[in-house]
């Protein structure tokens, strides 16, 4: 999977704060968030401050069990019938990042690690999410939480401190861990998981759909390093998994088409189930400016401002 | 098929290196720490992928690309096909020198030899022509451009060794003949022989037609121990009026251990004499003398004898004896000649080993019929020529084959009637004292009496100072054969009849010359004396490979006791050699040459005779081929070789055939065609890969970072 990003985003002033290479220069999270979202923002045409006002969305049929005071009394005066409007969302939601800190997530090929991608885009969306006056929390886990800072709107400094001292030390695993987060969070919200999936689909589905069905909107990033997805080695050397210690000797050769034509399966895979899910997904790779993400991330949260 | 430098497949074990070393599943030291396995441990025979040849075909162009270069530089050749090697070469004109001195008898060099020359023959192609020589002291080709293989292996077969020395030159002339009437253009000249140094003077002249290759094969080894009788010598004494023979010998030996006891035997007729024990260093040489023998009977044979070694040829010399025969010399004086005037002349020779002079001096006026009947040389030594009937007689004398010489000093004259005898003038003597003394400027050192002077330090004739000296006038028909630096005459001969007179223009006492102190003088008045004497030297022993005219009477007559042994021209003789062959030598007036093929005794006898000592001569070996000290076999192979020509190296005695081999390879071109098969490979495999390697590129890498290694 080739993931480019969008026109139009890079171009606008601030874009080189994207860079993930730039940013890993810069050792405050907060700085960093700021300076990311600011800059981001400040190149989109529309207006940053979404939400904060109730802003018509759409009529539809009354249904009984509707709140009669949205009734439009004006069109009913028109045509007779009873209408309801349909205005956007509320924007004191939960919003809390579930971060993989799993040892595979340590893996860099250049200056940015997996970690430390998914730290940036984390520390980037809580930060944004702040601004939407939103309650944020996090969640660390690798085979087990590791750290959880429930949503609240006075959580950006333990958020950051947390993102800041973040460290991966053990294999991962994300049934058990989503399955006691998704325990733990009492209200809707929207959940951010951030991970490199070396699970199978099924594994990775199940535990997500764990939330989805608990009614969060989940937004899944898929952070892999360019490595991981082009399997550019040469020589033959012996391969050891961060996670498991084991080692098996690779002649990357012919191998690496087929790790290529696994890694694509196996993303495309996903892809499909959490679309089949209603779970937005997205391949991010970490040699990528964060752009692409943060647009990934707007596009989902203007989706579920909407309300029906 | 064979190859040159076989060595070279060693390389082949080279072919096994990149597969081995992509099998080998060697574990790198370098550790890729990768996020997860789960996809590498879904691919199928991950860790088994450096096992798996991927491309069986270009592994095998590379294989057999290198396989074919190791081949062309291992040199193929075509041993067996004739048919397919004749059709790609043009036919040769081959001509095989095989040497068959006695040398060649060393050990086993002569099977050796013949085996080389065996392995030419073999290796000759239907379209080939062959000559084969065997040369010694001289060459004999006994089959020229022969394509008959049969008949040149019998030819091969049916050779022995002779009793002669090496001598290249023969041999490469008659080769060189050869070669230079061939119409081929594909000449080779293959010599194999023991490559004595003493063979080969360098100037010999041969050249062979461009185009010859010449292959030395050596045969032989270099520091070979040899024991041989390098030489006798037989001194006569006389004691109690009878001749005595002492025999000495000199032994040598090269190489080899030092030796505590060497018998060294005389035999006389067959049976030992006396022995002498030696102690024989290596590289060193001894003398032995036997006691002194009374000689009595003619042709006795003798042989001094060591015990036999790896060339026993040369462990012996033989020669033969006869009692003495003395040549009778008169010395005419002058009247009132000094008392002491022909001191010098009489004692010089008195005083002699070989020849045995009886020396009479009279008075010139006294001489008689039976006088000269029983002498063969007159000396006129400053007198004048007998008139009236001794002149007459003497000059009957000289006519009938006898010699005189005429020594001009104080009271020689002129007188009427000497111009029947002798044609040239004299005039009266000439001071030399007022223009320092004469010398002799010029000496004819072709003439038998100055022929044992010509050599290096062989005696020098301009040390004596001439004070005076009768000028001689010389007429036609006069030879002179020395002259004072003055120009005039000192020397002067003249045939009469059967014999010879020749004058002396200076006497030969210590008055008007030194001559007589002078080193020469001794040996010049035998020389003088032997010449007109008509005295033929004792040859004890002849050189195997010599051709005798037994119709000399020279020869026969330095041999022959007896007149009566003298052979004439109207009898028969056989000649009987020592292996036991015969020669039939018919009568007539030419010559009746004689040759000496064989080591031992000939003897020459009337057919049907059973004389108990006939004539006889005694044949050994030439001492110089004793020396078995080598040169380098290129060298004489670059002499005589075309300037063009690379000469190929010989190889040393059993390696030949890969002497042949390289002969071969010469002509084959395999090697070119091979070189260009694995240029053509190799540009193969390299368009092969590539493409190959841009295939698999641009499936496997869609953005063009990926690259993979192949191996074939």
């Amino acid at each position: 999977m080739t993931l480019r990003a969008q026109p139009g985003f890079r171009s606008s002033t601030g874009a080189q704060f994207l860079d993930p290479v730039v940013l890993s220069r810069i050792d405050n999270l907060e700085l960093l968030a700021r300076t990311v979202v600011d800059g981001f923002l400040h190149g989109l045409h529309r207006s940053p401050h979404l939400g904060l006002s109730l802003d018509f969305a759409e009529h539809r049929a009354y249904m009984p069990g509707d709140d009669i005071r949205r009734i439009d009394w004006r069109l009913f005066a028109r045509t007779d019938r009873f209408f309801v409007k349909l205005f956007e969302a509320e924007t004191s939601a939960d919003f809390i990042v579930l971060l993989d800190v799993s040892l595979s997530m340590s893996f860099s090929t250049h200056h940015v690690s997996k970690l430390d991608y998914a730290r940036y885009l984390a520390a980037c969306l809580t930060f944004f999410s702040q601004k939407q006056r939103d309650r944020v929390g996090l969640a660390t886990f690798d085979h087990e939480v590791v750290e959880y800072i429930p949503p609240s709107t006075r959580h950006m400094e333990l958020i950051l401190y947390a993102l800041d001292k973040a460290e991966p030390g053990r294999p991962g695993e994300l049934g058990a861990p989503l399955r006691q987060i998704g325990e733990n969070l009492s209200h809707r919200g929207i959940v951010l998981l951030i991970s490199d999936f070396y699970e199978d689909p099924n594994t990775v589905i199940e535990a997500s759909r764990h939330l989805r069905y608990r009614g969060h909107d989940l937004i899944v990033f898929h952070v892999l390093d360019p490595a991981e997805l082009d399997f550019p080695f040469e020589e033959a050397s012996s391969f050891q998994d961060l996670e498991s210690g084991q080692m098996i000797p690779v002649v990357p050769g012919e191998l690496a088409e087929e790790y290529r034509t696994l890694v694509r399966e196996h993303t495309s895979e996903l892809e499909r189930r959490f679309a089949a899910n209603r779970i937005d997904y997205a391949v991010l790779n970490t040699a990528q400016p964060l752009d692409f993400a943060l647009f990934q991330y707007l596009s989902s949260r203007e989706k579920l401002r909407r309300v029906r | 098929m064979g190859f040159l430098a076989p060595v070279f497949f060693v390389g082949l074990a080279a072919l096994s290196v990149p597969v081995i070393v992509h099998l080998t599943e060697r574990q790198r030291e370098e550790v890729v720490h990768f996020p997860s396995l789960m996809f590498l441990h879904r691919i199928p025979f991950r860790s088994t992928e450096r096992r798996k040849i991927r491309n069986w075909f270009l592994l095998a162009i590379r294989c057999l690309a290198l396989l074919v270069l190791l081949a062309a530089f291992s040199r193929p050749f075509l041993a067996t096909s004739e048919i397919s090697s004749g059709a790609v070469l043009g036919p040769r004109e081959i001509v095989v020198l095989v040497d068959r001195s006695y040398s060649m008898g060393y050990g086993t060099r002569w099977e050796r030899a013949t085996g080389a020359a065996r392995e030419v023959l073999d290796e000759m192609r239907s379209t080939d022509r062959v000559s084969l020589i065997f040369f010694s002291t001289g060459a004999h080709a006994v089959l020229r451009a022969s394509s008959d293989k049969p008949r040149l292996l019998a030819a091969l077969d049916s050779t022995s060794l002779s009793a002669e020395a090496t001598r290249f030159g023969p041999a490469l002339k008659l080769a060189q003949s050869i070669l230079d009437e061939s119409e081929y253009s594909d000449l080779e000249a293959v010599i194999i022989s023991d490559f004595q140094r003493s063979a080969w003077s360098g100037d010999e002249s041969v050249a062979f037609p461009p185009g010859t290759t010449v292959t030395p094969i050596e045969i032989g080894e270099k520091d070979q121990p040899n024991m041989s009788v390098a030489g006798v010598t037989l001194r006569k004494e006389f004691f109690s009026g009878r001749e005595r023979i002492r025999v000495a010998a000199r032994l040598t030996r090269e190489a080899g251990g030092s030796l505590e006891d060497v018998t060294v035997r005389l035999e006389l007729d067959g049976h030992e004499n006396q022995a002498r024990t030696v102690r024989l260093d290596p590289t060193g040489s001894a003398a032995v003398t036997f006691d002194a023998f009374t000689l009595s009977d003619p042709f006795t044979r003798g042989t001094v004898r060591i015990d036999a070694d790896a060339m026993p040829q040369d462990n012996s010399i033989n020669f033969v004896l006869s009692p003495g025969r003395a040549l009778s010399i008169l010395i005419l004086e002058g009247q009132g000649a000094r008392k002491d005037a022909s001191l010098y002349l009489r004692r010089a020779l008195e005083i002699s080993e070989a020849a045995t002079f009886q020396v009479v001096v009279r008075p010139s006026t006294t001489v008689t019929a039976a006088d000269l009947d029983t002498h063969s040389l007159v000396i006129l030594n400053g007198a004048r020529l007998p008139g009236g009937t001794s002149g007459q007689r003497l000059r009957e004398f000289v006519q009938a084959g006898g010699g005189l010489l005429m020594v001009l000093g104080e009271r020689s004259a002129w007188r009427d009637g000497l111009e029947a005898v002798f044609s040239a003038r004299f005039g009266p003597a000439t001071d030399h004292a007022r223009r320092g003394p004469g010398r002799i400027g010029f000496v004819d050192y072709s003439h038998p009496v100055f022929e044992v002077f010509s050599g290096p330090r062989g005696g020098d004739f301009s040390r004596a100072r001439f004070f005076r000296s009768r000028p001689l006038t010389v007429s036609e028909g006069d030879r002179v054969l020395a002259r004072f630096d003055d120009g005039s005459a000192a020397l002067v001969e003249r045939q009469l009849g059967e014999g010879r007179i020749m004058v002396w223009a200076s006497t030969l006492d210590g008055f008007w010359n030194d001559l007589a102190l002078q080193p020469v003088f001794l040996p010049f008045v035998h020389r003088l004396a032997q010449y007109l004497g008509g005295f033929g030297e004792r040859v004890p022993w002849f050189t195997a490979g010599q051709v005798i005219d037994l119709s000399d009477l020279d020869l026969v007559a330095g041999a022959a006791s007896t007149p009566e042994e003298l052979i004439r021209p109207d009898e028969e003789r056989v000649a009987l050699a020592p292996g036991g062959g015969s020669v039939l030598l018919p009568p007539g007036a030419g010559p009746r040459y004689l040759e000496l093929r064989e080591q031992g005794f000939y003897e020459v006898r009337p057919p049907g005779s059973n004389e108990p000592r006939p004539l006889t001569f005694a044949v050994n070996v030439d001492p110089s081929e004793s020396d078995l000290s080598t040169m380098d076999p290129d060298e004489l192979a670059a002499a005589v070789a075309p300037r063009e020509q690379t000469v190929r190296a010989g190889p040393a005695a059993g390696t030949l055939g890969e002497v042949t081999n390289e002969d071969r390879e010469r002509r084959q071109s395999l090697w070119r065609f091979l070189l260009v098969a694995a240029f053509i490979l190799l540009v193969t495999e390299t368009a092969l890969s590539n493409w190959l390697s841009r295939v698999a590129g641009s499936s496997r890498f869609e953005d063009g970072r990926g690259h993979a290694k192949s191996i074939g």
